[in-house]
């Protein structure tokens, strides 16, 4: 057998260290793309769903939301998926604030910054038109203009919520699982993947320190885009020569431990598709048609 | 039945490909259950080559070509793919962040099991046996991040073991990592050992760790020859003298008994830690008085051969600096990292630096050395006024009047690295100080003399070897004429031999009158090469002074860090109680043959 004696005898003060099992790192767990919700799963239903269930119901619906016009659809599905993720995710009280008042002020603010931006001759002939909310020199923000980056604030918005129904209730792991288990994808590319996911904050931080170096080696003389072009062209070959040295050595230490040796591998978490995926699938976008069809181009 | 070697190299030589000479060359050798061998050779002998072999990543995966036939557990190497071998030998690298995978703890140990199939009931028996014995088990829920260098070498280790492999490779398992986590992993290989399950193969400097617990040492040579194998203590005592000569590093406790027996004390046989350097001392009943430090004999752990220093600097080192005067002033230095919300990492440091001195900043990991110094330098800027380098503030100051008082070389020399060619990488800081082209071309060409870099002076500069790099960052570092230099770990991850070379260097700057400050780990350098020690914990500076009375006193303990092996074997000495302030190699005594 290989480990060699029983207990965990050689460090029995890390054994002894009070662990708080049940959430290590709340605070950075939204962040964390690896972090598990272990704890969570089984007290909403969201956690118990297939991720890819969770991805396959919204995304038709975004589909939608894109090419509509208008506010209550958009409206209708925002007010959908938060009820959505009220009731099958676990979020901290702070997130529900940000769900319920977060998500109005935003899509207030929202029409204000894509309306500015909208011709106001593509909206002449909407009777809203005519109201001038503000004006500055010949310039108007009319209504009309304001209603159809509210329109466009609120799409976005919905297009964001209904991608969180998957995103904050399944993890970067368990998406690569369901994909490799169910649509096959070749275990290899998933879990390099994921693997990869870990190179980006170790690059940041690496190019943090080239910026650094080259700093004290006084290249940030001269202002302006040419000089910052420059300057970003300097730390191409460092960042690159360590990048490639990087990935050799996580590449050996991979094909070492027995990496792509077989077609496939074992898998401790099964993630099957199960019959209330497909109940949750169904409903989700039989929900999503009969709010589509009453609420369509109004 | 008499089982067969796990290991069994055959006239093994690999040329990398690229390379003219193949290193290792023609080395054959067995290796039996139960078995703890240390491969020990020159930088540059091939011992990681070698180590890659060992289980097929060499021809397999690294585009090298094999000669010979290395069999793992009968099966030859070459004919079978990595990921059969990985059943019968696991492998532990270097650097702990290029192994890390996955995204807990657990799922890391069960990443080789269920690569390789085994049944999940399975994987996570085994997971559960490897953490608990690395100590690791109630952090399975963690992400491999949160853990030290230390634990997680000791993540690389479980997810070896539960590979389930009798044979157990690690290559310079530790040359990563600071003191506390040298501990850590040789706590856990000494565990290994004792049990006698496993075959382990290590390639290891830091012989002070690793020299209590192998059985058999095999040597190669600077061409990659094997020359010597033969069972561990026997061999570093006895021929001793013949591995110093192949370049190989021997424990300080052992060079400095030879050292001791070259001054006409014989300590016979030679130890080999510092207890038995301790044992060996007291077992004598007369010592001759040690020297002082501030005597001119130079002798270090990384070049015991004394020799006499070139005497005290010249007092001139340009308009800027005068010896003896204050370099560098902090008062009431305080940093955070990441913005002003940032956590505090350096908290209310005051300290003076002396021109002329060699100053060495010591800690644990994440005592904010480093911030310590980059604020010191104006890498990161500090406060307004509370750093004064040379009448300036680093961090507000021009660039070409920052370069012009301080020089900074980070930990890896690359990063620094900006020009395409060795030569107008040592014009650009003297264009920075707007040095006319015909006043710059006789300053880069003394530099690059004075550095041995004449040759390669149209070479790339990442394309240099690693012990150019350092010299040609340590360069471009003084070319504005910087008397002061500071140094981020600049021995972190080398191997003696270029931390000496390294070393030697910063030492000949320090004699010719640069102020030198280094952060570093290693204890014995510094107190072989540095003056004063500024000892930092948790961010505040714990103290500061003259190396031998912080040395002797209590400031190193209170830091969490662990005396170097000469002061561990002389601090307890009952007999010589005179000898208890010997924390350096140039403190033993010569004899009056060497010091005439």
């Amino acid at each position: 057998m290989t480990a060699a004696g029983e207990g965990g005898a050689v460090f029995p003060e890390l054994g002894a260290a009070p662990v708080d099992g049940s959430e290590p790192h709340a605070a950075s767990a939204a962040l964390d793309p690896f972090a598990e919700h272990r704890t969570q799963r089984p007290s909403r239903f969201l956690y118990a769903l297939n991720p890819l269930a969770k991805l396959a119901a919204p995304v038709p619906v975004m589909v939608v939301v894109m090419f509509s016009r208008g506010i209550a659809l958009p409206l209708a599905f925002i007010v959908f998926a938060a009820a959505v993720l009220l009731i099958g995710a676990r979020l901290s009280g702070r997130a529900i604030a940000a769900l319920l008042l977060g998500i109005p002020v935003v899509a207030l603010v929202l029409g204000v910054t894509f309306g500015v931006w909208i011709d106001p001759s593509s909206v002449a002939d909407h009777p809203e038109a005519s109201i001038t909310l503000i004006s500055i020199g010949d310039w108007d923000f009319t209504l009309a203009a304001y209603l159809v980056g509210f329109a466009t604030g609120l799409r976005i918005l919905a297009i964001l919520l209904l991608s969180l129904i998957a995103g904050i209730t399944s993890t970067g792991t368990e998406f690569v699982r369901s994909m490799v288990q169910n649509l096959r994808v070749p275990y290899r590319l998933g879990y390099t993947a994921l693997a990869a996911l870990r190179f980006v904050p170790r690059f940041g931080h690496e190019l943090e320190i080239i910026r650094a170096a080259h700093r004290v080696r006084g290249t940030d003389v001269g202002r302006g885009p040419v000089a910052a072009v420059r300057r970003s062209l300097g730390y191409i070959v460092p960042l690159l020569a360590s990048a490639i040295r990087h990935a050799e050595r996580v590449a050996l230490a991979m094909d070492a431990r027995a990496f792509g040796a077989h077609r496939t591998r074992t898998e401790r978490h099964l993630s099957p598709w199960r019959v209330r995926d497909t109940v949750f699938v169904a409903c989700f976008l039989a929900v999503s048609v009969v709010i589509a069809v009453l609420t369509w181009g109004r | 039945m008499p089982p067969a070697p796990l290991l069994d190299l055959d006239r093994v030589s690999i040329r990398h490909e690229g390379a003219e000479v193949a290193t290792p060359v023609d080395v054959s050798f067995e290796v039996a259950r139960g078995e703890v061998v240390l491969i020990l050779g020159p930088s540059g002998c091939g011992k990681s080559t070698l180590t890659l072999a060992l289980d097929g990543l060499v021809p397999h995966a690294v585009p090298a070509a094999l000669e010979g036939t290395v069999r793992v557990a009968g099966l030859d190497t070459s004919e079978h793919p990595v990921g059969v071998l990985s059943e019968h030998v696991a492998m532990v690298f270097q650097d702990p962040d290029a192994q890390i995978v996955t995204g807990t703890v657990l799922d890391e140990v069960c990443f080789a099991p269920e690569n390789q199939l085994v049944e999940a009931s399975e994987v996570l028996e085994r997971a559960e046996r490897a953490l608990k014995l690395v100590g690791l088990w109630d952090r399975r829920a963690e992400n491999p991040d949160t853990l030290s260098g230390g634990g997680r070498q000791r993540l690389a280790i479980a997810c070896a073991l539960a590979m389930a492999a009798p044979v157990l490779v690690l290559d310079e398992p530790t040359a990563n990592l600071d003191p506390a986590g040298i501990d850590e992993v040789y706590a856990v290989l000494r565990e290994l050992a004792s049990v006698r399950d496993h075959a382990v193969v290590l390639v290891e400097h830091n012989l002070d760790a690793a020299v209590d617990l192998v059985d058999r040492v095999i040597v190669l040579d600077a061409g990659g020859r094997l020359v010597i194998d033969g069972p561990a203590r026997e061999v570093l005592r006895e021929r001793a003298d013949e591995l110093v000569a192949l370049g190989v590093w021997l424990p300080v406790s052992t060079l400095a008994a030879m050292r001791l027996r070259d001054a006409g004390i014989v300590l016979d046989p030679l130890p080999l830690t510092p207890s038995e350097l301790a044992e060996a001392l007291d077992a004598l009943p007369s010592l001759p008085a040690p020297l002082s430090a501030s005597s001119p004999v130079r002798s270090t752990a990384l070049s015991p051969r004394p020799t006499l220093s070139m005497g005290p600097g010249t007092g001139s080192t340009g308009a800027i600096a005068v010896i003896g005067e204050t370099a560098i002033r902090a008062r009431d230095l305080s940093v955070r990292r990441g913005g002003r919300r940032g956590p505090i990492v350096v908290e209310g440091v005051d300290l003076d630096v002396t021109a002329g001195d060699f100053l060495a900043i010591v800690g644990t990991n994440g005592a904010g050395k480093t911030s310590l110094l980059q604020a010191l330098a104006g890498v990161i800027p500090a406060p307004r006024g509370t750093v004064d380098v040379l009448g300036v503030d680093p961090a507000r100051c021009a660039a070409r009047e920052r370069a012009r008082r301080i020089g900074f070389v980070f930990q890896n020399p690359e990063h620094q690295f900006i020009a395409p060619t060795v030569a107008e990488e040592l014009a650009q800081g003297l264009h920075l100080q707007g040095v006319s082209e015909a006043d710059a071309e006789p300053r880069v060409e003394a530099m690059l003399a004075r550095f041995g870099l004449e040759s390669l002076r149209g070479q790339h500069p990442f394309l240099l070897s690693g012990g150019q790099k350092r010299r040609l960052s340590v360069g471009t570092a003084l070319i504005a004429g910087a008397p002061v230099l500071a140094l981020d770990e600049p021995t972190f991850g080398q191997d003696r031999a270029r931390a000496s070379e390294l070393l030697d260097m910063l030492r000949t700057l320090n004699d010719d009158g640069t102020t030198v400050l280094v952060v570093t780990h290693d204890l014995q350098l510094v107190a072989d090469y540095a003056s004063h020690i500024a000892v930092m914990d948790s961010g505040r500076l714990l103290g500061v002074g003259p190396t031998v009375e912080v040395l002797a006193g209590p400031l190193v303990e209170q830091a969490g860090l662990r005396h170097p092996p000469l002061a561990r074997a002389t601090r307890g000495l009952a007999r010589h109680t005179a000898w208890h302030s010997v924390t350096r190699m140039s403190q033993l005594p010569v004899s009056s043959k060497a010091s005439s």
